[in-house]
């Protein structure tokens, strides 16, 4: 599908849902203010504080339980919050019912209705929102190409693949032409290929639609290949919010640093300006961050690592695991302290892995391998 | 599968069922075919095959007068009750709340009592406050009893859909009517149907209740019968009764098919 | 909160309907109970008397002295061994089919449970009567054991308690085994694997693994028997005699040939305090299983 072809999506002629068309460029696309929901003792949302641009793909991402699924429905108007505000383009939401809402939803579950066709379901909002007849179906004809269902106009859900249906899912929520859509998690329920193909699939259905995306997944994978920004969430919190590059190259939260990627923690003391000691006594250089004396934690990715030779590198230490990855190898070696550290080496042609378990090993850690959180 | 090995059989649970299946159904067949039997008498001797006691009944003026109430009773009964108790499923599917407990034991309540203790209770409320014994109490009545029992398959078809499914109408500009009217209600309506079906099977079967509170020209069916068979067994009693199980079975076979074809 | 108040108002119309004509009745029964009869039948709403429940347990002589009087008691003592009666064999007939159905493929699960279905929701009357068929004078049994040569005469079944007996179980036995059946349907098929698997035979895996696990059927079922047959009034009044009367009966003579009232009211409290006693200890022994789960 090119660019062309989606000029003529009239996505905005469409004067569905959201009253207040006329907005400045620098207004937020999705904002929320102090928002806080507690269910009895647990606070899901604690005090959020978010901007979401116009036309990026925003990712809320975080393990189960860290609110990103609340903070989702909270735009959605299906959970009210306890506090604080949610505006849409400028529009604000607080107390409108879900229905009365600018934004569409792709629900986790599809919730394709399943006693109506292909057809009617992706003219469900646009029937609600008391368009003509024939305005309705030229969109769900255009919806249909969009998502690549031509001819299952007639289908009931329960004919149709789990990829189907969530083509239809998007399709539906995309039909009334809201300028934020919210997506629940909605890969989850696929198969890892049919996953993967999806992701790219739900990419370029944004850059076509050019429309604000918030995208709520636990699986970092998913948020690092699509998102524009990501914000990290735990306990009720937004962490940090970056790019995915931010993100994993310079997390300022250990929690961050921990859930992305795999990470080496390692506790320092910092004793000079870029230098620091760890337990062992070795000490070692890094960017500058904390004050003198202060304890901080080094973020150590294990693929910016060499592992050396006993001698080579900084940290000594033996091999303790092989763990054989296909396109990686990574070793786990045991620090003299008794600490474990991971190393990973990218298979290159032919190469077997250079060590074996029991070996005596050192690390060498680059200076700019090493990101030192001060917190 | 696993369930076809040798292992999950268990030997003499089979020929168990089977006997308690057979305990089930004899006597009714018995009863069906007793009804065609050409006999004079109710007694098991064979008389050849014969309509002529379903002649009997169809020209029995009482027994049609009753059952014109029990049709009547039943229809206007299933129809307040089953409303009821969409209402109250909607309220207490998919959602927890303080008080819920309490709610649905009285909700139970009607099916728990013994139903003579029941039909005194209600005799004696209607004395006590005026309401003549006719159609209007016994569809008072009956509508107490509907409610539980459409109120049980309806909320279980609620409770089995998928929670989204209502907040995508929603999310979809569909207000609460138009959610409930377009979404819900297609979705739950076997659950309606069936629940509706045994209600009107309950109105239509109960004796019980409908003996204590119904008039002198308001009998029903099944209280004409009963009254019929203390008098005396005659081998019309065999004709109407089949009629009652068949009117029972074709109902449960339509909610049957009806649930299999929405699986 | 709004969801609050749509939840109530759609409550309401269930909750005053079963409140106003069943809850209250009920209560108002309680009333009735301590009112003294009306001469011709009847009550006078204005005084209060303990007629009812004394004459439960005391009958006057020809002196006009209160002497303990055991036929109310009897009856009682009947209904209650003939509904525990009804309850075990019920459970003893139920539990092997029930196992049997759960174990079949999901296909004809469900038609097995429609056939067991529809007796249930046959007029309970019709299933009553057609026992009077099969065990009267000459009936279905008689003909069938005399033209096998097995008796030469009538066995003179009915208008005994067995026949009140056969007719309550066989009125009652849905009741047990859809229960029953539900809670074997939904053991985990892993769990009596695991049991083979770790040398349980056919025998062990039953006791120690099934039986456990369908209990809230068993124990369900069993309340579910109990409890109606306690006052029922069909079964015993068609199939059984005079000498063999139960609750149901007495109650509804209170209130057509004896014309007492408040004696009937007092009868169905009292019936209603045993269903409380039984559904209460069900209760108990539910909680108390519930907490050695967790």
């Amino acid at each position: 599908m090119t660019a062309a072809h989606v000029a003529d999506i009239p996505s905005r002629e469409l004067d569905v849902a959201a009253p207040v068309r006329r907005s400045a460029d620098h207004q937020a696309a999705v904002e929320c203010r102090g928002l806080v929901k507690t269910y009895g003792p647990v606070r899901a949302l604690d005090n959020v504080d978010l901007a979401i641009r116009p036309n990026e793909f925003f990712t809320l991402l975080g393990p189960s339980g860290c609110g990103k699924t609340t903070l989702l429905r909270s735009i959605a108007g299906f959970s009210t919050q306890d506090s604080g505000s949610i505006s849409v383009h400028g529009q604000r939401l607080d107390g409108l019912p879900a229905y009365r809402r600018p934004v569409n939803t792709v629900f986790q579950s599809y919730a394709v209705f399943p006693h109506m066709s292909v057809a009617r379901n992706i003219a469900f909002g646009l029937e609600m929102s008391g368009h003509p007849k024939d305005k309705v179906a030229a969109r769900v004809r255009e919806m249909l190409a969009l998502v690549r269902l031509e001819g299952m106009e007639a289908r009931m859900p329960a004919q149709l693949s789990g990829g189907q249906q969530q083509r239809v899912a998007f399709a539906r929520a995309l039909a009334p032409g809201p300028r934020v859509l919210l997506l629940d998690e909605p890969l989850s329920a696929l198969d890892q290929k049919l996953r993967t193909g999806m992701q790219l699939e739900l990419k370029r259905l944004q850059r076509d639609v050019g429309i604000t995306f918030v995208f709520v997944t636990h699986d970092q994978h998913e948020a690092l290949t699509m998102s524009d920004r990501i914000a990290v969430m735990s306990g009720g919190r937004i962490l940090q919010i970056g790019s995915p590059e931010e993100i994993y190259e310079r997390p300022t939260a250990r929690f961050v640093a921990d859930f992305i990627g795999e990470t080496n923690l390692v506790e320092a003391e910092k004793i000079g300006p870029g230098r620091y000691r760890i337990a062992s006594g070795i000490e070692l250089d890094a960017a500058d961050g904390g004050a003198v004396g202060q304890t901080v934690t080094l973020v150590i990715r294990p693929e910016r690592t060499v592992l050396e030779g006993r001698d080579g590198g900084l940290l000594p230490g033996s091999v303790d695991q092989v763990v054989y990855e296909g396109t990686d190898t990574t070793y786990h070696v045991v620090l003299q302290q008794g600490d474990r550290f991971r190393v990973c080496e990218q298979n290159r042609t032919g190469a077997r892995p250079r060590f074996s378990r029991g070996d005596a090993v050192s690390i060498a850690l680059p200076r700019d391998a090493i990101r030192v959180l001060s917190a | 599968m696993s369930e076809a090995t040798g292992l999950w059989r268990f030997p003499g649970a089979r020929p168990a069922a089977f006997l308690v299946l057979a305990y089930l159904y004899v006597p009714i067949i018995v009863l069906v075919v007793l009804s065609f039997n050409g006999n004079d008498s109710a007694l098991a001797r064979w008389g050849g095959f014969s309509t002529r006691w379903y002649g009997v009944v169809a020209a029995d003026a009482d027994m049609l007068r009753s059952l014109r109430n029990s049709l009547i009773v039943a229809t206007v009964a299933t129809t307040v009750g089953t409303t009821i108790a969409i209402m109250a499923a909607l309220a207490t599917s998919k959602t927890r709340f303080k008080g819920q407990g309490a709610v649905e034991a009285t909700l139970g309540l009607p099916l728990i009592v013994p139903d003579i203790v029941a039909a005194i209770a209600i005799l004696l409320l209607f004395v006590a406050v005026g309401i003549p014994l006719g159609l209007v109490s016994l569809v008072l009545a009956h509508s107490i009893f509907a409610i539980p029992i459409s109120y049980l398959p309806i909320r279980a078809r609620l409770e089995g859909l998928d929670p989204s499914l209502a907040e995508a109408a929603s999310d979809l500009y569909a207000p609460p009517w138009a959610s409930f009217r377009r979404i819900i209600f297609p979705l739950i309506w076997p659950g309606i149907v069936s629940g509706a079906m045994l209600a009107f099977i309950g109105s239509l079967g109960d004796v019980v209740v409908s003996y204590f509170v119904s008039g002198p020209g308001s009998t029903t069916l099944p209280v004409y019968v009963f009254s019929m068979v203390r008098m005396g067994i005659t081998p019309a009693v065999n004709a109407i009764s089949t009629v009652l199980i068949a009117v029972s079975v074709a109902l449960l076979t339509m909610s049957y098919l009806l649930g299999r074809r929405v699986q | 909160m709004r969801p609050q108040a749509q939840r109530v108002s759609l409550l309401l119309p269930a909750l005053l309907t079963i409140g106003l004509l069943f809850i209250v009745p009920l209560g108002f029964m309680a009333f009735v109970s301590t009112l003294q009869r009306g001469a011709d039948g009847g009550v006078i709403w204005t005084r209060h008397s303990i007629d009812a429940y004394v004459q439960f347990l005391f009958e006057r002589d020809l002196a006009d002295n209160l002497v303990i009087n055991t036929d109310y008691i009897r009856i009682f003592l009947r209904s209650i061994g003939l509904a525990a009666i009804t309850a075990v064999s019920t459970l003893v007939l139920a539990v092997p089919t029930a196992l049997w159905m759960a174990f079949q493929p999901p296909s004809r699960r469900t038609l097995l449970l429609f056939i067991v279905t529809v007796p249930f929701w046959t007029n309970l009357l019709v299933r009553n009567y057609s026992w009077v068929l099969m065990l009267r004078n000459g009936g279905v049994v008689d003909w069938v054991l005399i033209g096998l040569h097995l008796r030469t005469e009538s066995l003179d079944l009915l208008y005994t308690p067995l026949a009140t007996g056969i007719g309550l179980v066989y009125s009652f036995l849905p009741y047990m085994i859809l229960p029953i059946y539900v809670s074997m349907e939904k053991i985990d098929r892993r769990y009596i694997e695991a049991a083979f698997d770790l040398g349980a035979n056919r025998i062990r895996a039953m006791q120690r693994i099934i039986l456990p696990l369908a209990m809230p059927g068993i124990t369900g079922g069993l309340i579910l028997v109990f409890v109606p047959c306690l006052g029922a009034f069909i079964s015993p009044e068609l199939l059984g005699g005079a000498k063999s009367m139960m609750i149901g009966s007495l109650i509804q003579q209170q209130f057509g040939q004896s014309r007492n009232w408040p004696f009937g009211s007092a009868l169905a409290f009292v019936l209603l305090g045993l269903i409380l006693i039984a559904l209460w200890l069900h209760a108990l022994r539910y909680r108390r299983a519930g907490k050695v789960a967790s």
